[in-house]
Parts: structure tokens; C-alpha cells; sequence
């Protein structure tokens, strides 16, 4: 692998991760707000 | 207010236990933490024969050079200290250059001398532009 | 501050506005870095392309450690005052502290097989690192089942708090060891870390830490929410 190469790598996991991270956070949230709502009704 | 009071002193006590017991960990724990040798330590301390230890310092200037049988090569691990000598034969890391850190797993030899199997380059916190760097850039690496 | 914020709807209309804000400007904010380490700046003298990874592997480190600093602050808030959300933000950031703390390994791994021609080595301060990385998903196992059998939180707050010995040992791994890992490069004091090299490190680290706050923000919403469902299902099951 070209020095670049690993540069793409540890860019391309962090990225991934994080998004990842981010989408499954903002499911629980909307998932668990929205289970307050309907409760309410 | 007491009961608040109460629990601050039983947190501090649990954390003073806690750092109490990890120090004592710790100093027990200091000398095989070190992930290598030194040139000076092995001076000072004389020569761990019969295990497979490492190595680490600077490689010395001017103190790469190929063997006669064209794949091992011998160089100079220093500290500022103490000097080693190290023959190795196998693939060497990119960042493997003298006036540079380098860190060898291997065996020392009765003779002072090191035998390394493997070769792990080291570089220290400073980082630069090759302008910057200047002639620190040009310093004699192994020809690829 | 802190007793405004102890009320869950009052944490709450300041937590609704401010998320999309702290991870929009988290992304932004690291772009710029990403580009100006990426497009910018000058390779180093010794090794390199390979050294922009620097840029994404120093804030998951500093993540990954101050994480855990959140979660021993929330834990000893717990304790000493009860805070009732202080056990939430504990738990909130775990996953989040866990995560950044992996990818400050494998970033690391990354980088270290170009520059030291290793994967992976037992110095100082990968293994404490990698022991902290353990001592998160013990930490999220042990709030977890703390959680499932009623407990009210206290011996996770406690394993919290204990965790933090760990950080200083990571922190000063370099220097009392001989580590294959190099020394500080940054300090209160300064940097050895050429300016031109540096300038995007700044933005990166803001960037991932507004980010972080913001995926921890979400997670404190999810987990108060589900607290008030259960006290409503409490209340509706007498």
C-alpha cells in the first residue's frame, strides 16, 4: 500500500464510524422520543 | 447537607484507595514496562544474555553499511551514553535511517554486540516540513 | 446551572435546539481540518503523507480519554449530589468514549505499520490505551445490567470514577517508559509540531469534539425518554 493509501484507510474508518455512530444514536433518540408521544395520546 | 457531606468524604476515600493501589502497581510495575533496552541501560546494568529483548536508540551517522554477503547489514545503536554494534539480515522499515530512532528485537551477543531479527523504526514528537528540516533531510538512508 | 438543568423538560428545551446545531457544526468544523490536512499542508521531513493521519488519530485519542473524564465527572456528581442526570450523561457517553477510543487503536495501528513497521506493539502507551478501550465495554456492560435489575446506578458511578486511573497512565506512558510510542508532541507549554503541520489539528479537534458532544446529546435524549416512559408505564400499571 502506497502512503496514501493508509491515509485513505485510517480517513475512510473514522468517517465510517462516526457516521455509524451517529445514525444508530439519532434511531435510539427518535425511536425512544417518540414512544414519550404516543404515550401521551 | 450531612448526608451530601457523607458521601463527598466516601468518594474521596475510594478515590485515594484507588490511586493509592494503581501507584503501588505502578512502581512495582516500572521496570518491565520499558519497551526496550537502552545503550546506556545495558552499560550500566551489563548485558541481558539469553533472551530476546530490544533495543532502542539513534543510529549512529555514518555507522549503516552492507555486509559481504549483500542482504545483512551492520549499524550503531547509540543513546549519547553508550554505543552497540547490531548486525541485521531481513526487511527494514521505511523511517530506518541514521541520525533516526530505531528500535531492534534480537539477542545480544557475549561480546557486547547485538543480533537483530527484527527492525522497528522510531521517530520522535517532532514533525516538519522538508524545508524546514533542512539538512536533517539529507541524512544517508538504505538504498531501496 | 446544575439544578436548572435537573429538571428533564428544562434539560430538555436547551438539548432539543442545540443537537442538530453541535453536530452540523462538529461536521463542518472538521471538513475544514480534513481538507487543510488532507490538500494543504506540507508532507513531513521523515515520514511523509502518512503523517496526516495525525489529524483524525490525535482527537480520537483525546476523545477516547476525555470521554472517560465525562463519565468519572458525572459519576462523582452522582454520588456526592444525587444529580439525576448525571447518571444519564455517565451512560451516554460510553458508547461514544468506546468508540472513539477504538479508533484512536486502529487509526494508530494504521499509522504505526507505514512509519514503524509494525501493526501493534506492547509498549506503555498502546496497552493502557488498549486496557481503557476494555475498561469502557466493561463499563457498558456493567451499567447495562446495573440498569436491567433495578439498581440505582451507584456501582457503575463507582467503576467510573476507579476507571480514571487509567488516564494518567496513558498520558505519562512516554515518559516514564521507554515506549516505542514517541514522547508528547503537544502541551500547555507548546508544541513540537511545526506550524504549518499543526493548523488543521486545531480544527479536527474542534470539530470531532462539538461532534461528540452532539452524538452524547442524542444519547442523553434517548435515555431520558425511555426513563419517562417507564415511570409513565409504572404509574398506568397500578
Amino acid at each position: 500500500m502506497t502512503h496514501w493509501g493508509f491515509v485513505a484507510a485510517a480517513y475512510g474508518v473514522t468517517l465510517t464510524a462516526a457516521a455509524v455512530l451517529a445514525l444508530a444514536s439519532w434511531r435510539a433518540m427518535v425511536t425512544a422520543e417518540r414512544a414519550v408521544e404516543d404515550l401521551r395520546r | 447537607m450531612k448526608a451530601k457531606h457523607q458521601r463527598l468524604v466516601l468518594v474521596l476515600l475510594a478515590l485515594v484507595a484507588v490511586l493509592g493501589a494503581s501507584g503501588l502497581a505502578l512502581s512495582a510495575l516500572k521496570d518491565q514496562a520499558a519497551f526496550f533496552y537502552a545503550p546506556g541501560d545495558v552499560a550500566r546494568d551489563g548485558l541481558p544474555l539469553g533472551k530476546h529483548v530490544r533495543l532502542g536508540g539513534m543510529v549512529e551517522k555514518g555507522s549503516i553499511a552492507r555486509q559481504a554477503d549483500g542482504v545483512s547489514i551492520a549499524f550503531v545503536v547509540t543513546d549519547g551514553v553508550a554505543k552497540v554494534p547490531v548486525r541485521f539480515r531481513g526487511v527494514v522499515p521505511d523511517l530506518f535511517k541514521e541520525d533516526s530512532g530505531v528500535v531492534a528485537e534480537g539477542q545480544f551477543q557475549s561480546d557486547g554486540s547485538f543480533v537483530a531479527d527484527n527492525l522497528l523504526a522510531k521517530h520522535d514528537e517532532k514533525y516538519m516540513p522538508p524545508q524546514v528540516a533542512g539538512a536533517m533531510h539529507e541524512t544517508k538512508s538504505l538504498e531501496p | 446551572m446544575l439544578h436548572a438543568l435537573a429538571n428533564p423538560t428544562r434539560f430538555l428545551k436547551i438539548a432539543r435546539p442545540l443537537t442538530p446545531i453541535l453536530l452540523w457544526l462538529g461536521v463542518a468544523l472538521f471538513a475544514v481540518g480534513a481538507w487543510g490536512g488532507l490538500m494543504r499542508t506540507p508532507p513531513d521531513y521523515l515520514q511523509g503523507e502518512t503523517v496526516r493521519i495525525m489529524y483524525i488519530h490525535v482527537p480520537t485519542a483525546w476523545l477516547g480519554m476525555g470521554g472517560w473524564s465525562g463519565i468519572a465527572i458525572s459519576s462523582i456528581v452522582f454520588l456526592v449530589w444525587r444529580h439525576p442526570l448525571a447518571s444519564v450523561a455517565a451512560r451516554a457517553i460510553a458508547v461514544p468514549g468506546a468508540v472513539f477510543a477504538a479508533l484512536c487503536l486502529v487509526t494508530g495501528s494504521i499509522w504505526g505499520r507505514p512509519t514503524w513497521g509494525t501493526w501493534w506493539q506492547w509498549d506503555g502507551r498502546l496497552t493502557s490505551m488498549l486496557l481503557l478501550f476494555f475498561v469502557y465495554l466493561a463499563y457498558i456492560a456493567l451499567a447495562r445490567a446495573d440498569h436491567d435489575r433495578g439498581g440505582d446506578g451507584r456501582i457503575p458511578a463507582i467503576f467510573g470514577i476507579a476507571g480514571t486511573v487509567l488516564l494518567p497512565i496513558i498520558r505519562y506512558s512516554v515518559t516514564w517508559w521507554n515506549t516505542l510510542h514517541q514522547g508528547q508532541s503537544i502541551g500547555l507549554t507548546g508544541s513540537t509540531i511545526d506550524s504549518a503541520i499543526l493548523w488543521p489539528l486545531f480544527w479536527t479537534l474542534a470539530g470531532a469534539s462539538l461532534f461528540f458532544a452532539g452524538v452524547v446529546l442524542m444519547r442523553m435524549r434517548a435515555l431520558v425518554a425511555a426513563q419517562r416512559v417507564e415511570a409513565r408505564l409504572r404509574r398506568l400499571a397500578v
